[in-house]
């Protein structure tokens, strides 16, 4: 079953008079419990169709469908609710909160929307993050007391909160070294499987690709290959 | 809302130092204000308790009546009526004086100077007396004699007088012919309570003896009530309960601002040019409130220009804190779109932006009045030797300072209300940034 798809997609930037089209054309879609990995160079239009999957910008032609709601006239309401309730985000550089802690940071998305669950609950589960990301030790820690791997996993975490349908992750390893930018593929993958959370991430690093069961290719802002394999079992530790 | 609230909360922690000029610049505001209206506030209540205390009460009965020559004098005869109003409402009054008083001549050899004279029943006036500093002399004799006169010490020094010797006292009596009476001075005071009230005392009897008038009769009755809070009632029961059956009410709306220091509270005569003569005694009561009525309407103007000084540093803090919002908003602009992200509504992101105008609002206030409280404590500590005049506003010669909590409110909800207002478009721009460009942003 499909939880996201493209089709047609187009996005057209305004740079001054110049018209910049980063998106010509896709169509593709993303099957629930995906780990799905968007792959291209820089300037492929990467970014631009995770950001059209997150609700954060509107397609110039096309239609986005997230969970079976085309976004396309949605209201900015709308729209925000469909990222709280259906989206989690982890970004290139983290994008921590700085003035909240760890425990707050990774529970800041279950207080903007209504609550769901005790309080007793949302701390076990906060707390069930922060153990399955590693930093139990960590909890209490603002986030310049981490380090990068450290804060992204703090971003993983906290983009599991609301236990959201779909994880978005641009470049999630591009600010880390390869040792900690593998590790944290390999959380997710982890996340992936065990909460059945579709995953999906952008990168150039061909090597991190390789993990994902799903390959969007890009160039150009149009796809070179959309190819499905399966994840050997115990490739991921 | 708590959530909003926190992050708020922590941001004002996030650059300590711009949240402190910031908070400091509100403080200030504030601290000036505060003061401002202490100051006057104190003033009040000092000028209050002055002039009663100088003027010997809080409510002041006068009787006017014409002589069969057609003039009209102040006088107050022995009245049945009045005595039973006192023993009425004996309960609200903590003490009364019955006084004459004129403005004569006192002459010493060559030299002569004008000065007022009450004249006292020194038995009856146990307060006064206790309250005289004498500085030589004795005030043993004040009650046993008629013909003695106790000097504040200047006026005696201008006169070249010593206890002991005696002292001639020109004046008009109430018909104005002139007299002349001798009087030993008894005793030479401290000028009272340093409020250039300086008045020298003689007997009610012996100075009435002087006016033309019998020693039972007098010209004031001074009433200090119990009760401050119902001095208007009070004076109302007396004027009601004194007034002849064809008087009509007096306007007494228009406070008389000519009342002086060194004078009568009010001057009956000069009211009441042109009026029909009547028979017997008419009586006018005032009280402190009337004479308040004229230096509130100044601290009024007083507190008035304190605020236009207030609202002036508010807009500049205003224009400082809207500048610190907007530079705050482009620095979060990337934690605006995350948030955003990850479900906050524009209303909460404009919500952040105003719970920290909101803190930096009551943290400026919370300073300014601490400030505030710091220098009315160190000042209110100084004895300060000012002019005569200037004792008036005092306490003891000691500044002090009073502030109504619903004064401190109004201020405090100034300040938040500007703090919003400055914050409102800052907050409203962020709100309304789209998530996508924020996220984009390098800052």
């Amino acid at each position: 079953m499909a939880i996201v798809e493209l089709e047609n997609v187009r996005k057209v930037y305004t740079l001054g008079k110049a018209e910049v089209h980063a998106v010509r054309g896709v169509t593709f879609s993303i099957e629930k419990g995906d780990f799905a990995s968007i792959v291209g160079p820089s300037g492929s239009g990467k970014s631009t169709i995770l950001n059209l999957i997150g609700c954060i910008d509107q397609p110039t032609e096309g239609i986005v469908s997230i969970n079976g709601t085309v976004t396309a006239g949605l209201k900015d309401r709308a729209l925000t609710q469909l990222r709280h309730e259906t989206l989690g985000f982890i970004f290139q550089s983290f994008n921590l909160i700085p003035v909240l802690n760890v425990y707050e940071n990774i529970e800041f998305p279950l207080l903007l929307g209504k609550k769901k669950g005790s309080k007793k609950e949302t701390r076990e589960w906060i707390e069930f993050l922060i153990e399955a990301v590693g930093l139990a030790d960590h909890m209490h820690h603002k986030s310049n007391e981490l380090s990068g791997g450290q804060r992204q996993r703090v971003a993983i975490a906290r983009a599991l909160a609301t236990k959201p349908e779909i994880v978005l992750a641009d470049e999630p390893t591009a600010n880390l070294d390869s040792k900690t930018g593998q590790s944290i593929i390999e959380l997710m993958k982890r996340m992936n499987s065990e909460l059945s959370t579709t995953f999906i991430f952008s990168t150039h690093d061909r090597s991190i690709m390789e993990i994902a069961d799903h390959v969007i290719q890009l160039l150009d802002g149009l796809i070179v290959e959309d190819s499905k394999t399966k994840a050997e079992a115990g490739s991921i530790s | 809302m708590f959530l909003t609230m926190k992050v708020a909360f922590r941001n004002i922690s996030r650059q300590k130092k711009r949240s402190f000029l910031l908070a400091g610049a509100i403080a200030f505001g504030m601290m000036i204000i505060t003061l401002m209206n202490a100051l006057t506030g104190g003033a009040v209540i000092n000028i209050r308790d002055n002039f009663s205390h100088a003027l010997g009460g809080h409510v002041f009965i006068t009787g006017r009546e014409w002589t069969d020559a057609g003039q009209m004098i102040m006088k107050i005869r022995p009245d049945a009526n009045l005595d039973r109003l006192l023993e009425e409402n004996s309960g609200q009054i903590a003490a009364f004086t019955r006084r004459s008083q004129a403005m004569p001549s006192l002459i010493f050899g060559s030299q002569q100077t004008l000065h007022m004279l009450y004249g006292v029943d020194f038995v009856e006036e146990e307060r006064l007396v206790n309250s005289l500093v004498v500085i030589e002399g004795s005030l043993a004799e004040v009650g046993k004699r008629d013909d003695i006169i106790v000097l504040p010490e200047p006026v005696a020094e201008r006169l070249g007088v010593e206890v002991g010797e005696t002292v001639l006292i020109r004046l008009e009596t109430l018909t104005g012919q002139q007299n002349v009476g001798e009087v030993q001075v008894a005793a030479l005071i401290k000028d009272q309570e340093e409020l250039g009230l300086s008045a020298a005392y003689t007997s009610r009897a012996y100075l009435n003896g002087l006016l033309g008038m019998e020693p039972h009769e007098y010209q004031i009755l001074n009433m200090f009530v119990t009760d401050l809070d119902q001095v208007e009632q009070f004076a109302r029961t007396f004027r009601e309960g004194l007034m002849a059956p064809d008087e009509e009410e007096e306007q007494i709306d228009e406070p008389e601002v000519t009342v002086t220091v060194a004078g009568v509270p009010i001057d009956p005569v000069q009211r009441t040019e042109e009026v029909t003569p009547w028979e017997g005694t008419r009586y006018q009561v005032m009280n402190i409130n009337q004479i308040m009525d004229a230096v509130e309407l100044v601290v009024g103007v007083l507190n008035r220009v304190g605020l236009i000084i207030f609202l002036i540093l508010l807009v500049v803090t205003m224009v400082g804190i809207t500048n610190t919002f907007r530079m705050i908003m482009i620095e979060r602009t990337k934690e605006i779109g995350t948030m955003r992200a990850f479900g906050m509504h524009q209303k909460q992101v404009k919500n952040i932006f105003l719970w920290e105008a909101v803190f930096l609002g009551l943290l400026g206030c919370l300073g300014g009045l601490v400030l505030a409280g710091l220098i009315a404590l160190a000042v209110g500590s100084i004895s300060l030797n000012a002019d005569p005049s200037l004792q008036f506003f005092l306490d003891n010669s000691r500044i002090t300072f009073a502030l109504p909590g619903k004064d401190i409110v109004t201020n405090v909800v100034l300040v938040i209300f500007t703090s919003l207002l400055a914050a409102y478009w800052p907050a409203r721009a962020a709100a309304k940034m789209s998530p996508i460009k924020a996220l984009s942003s390098h800052t």
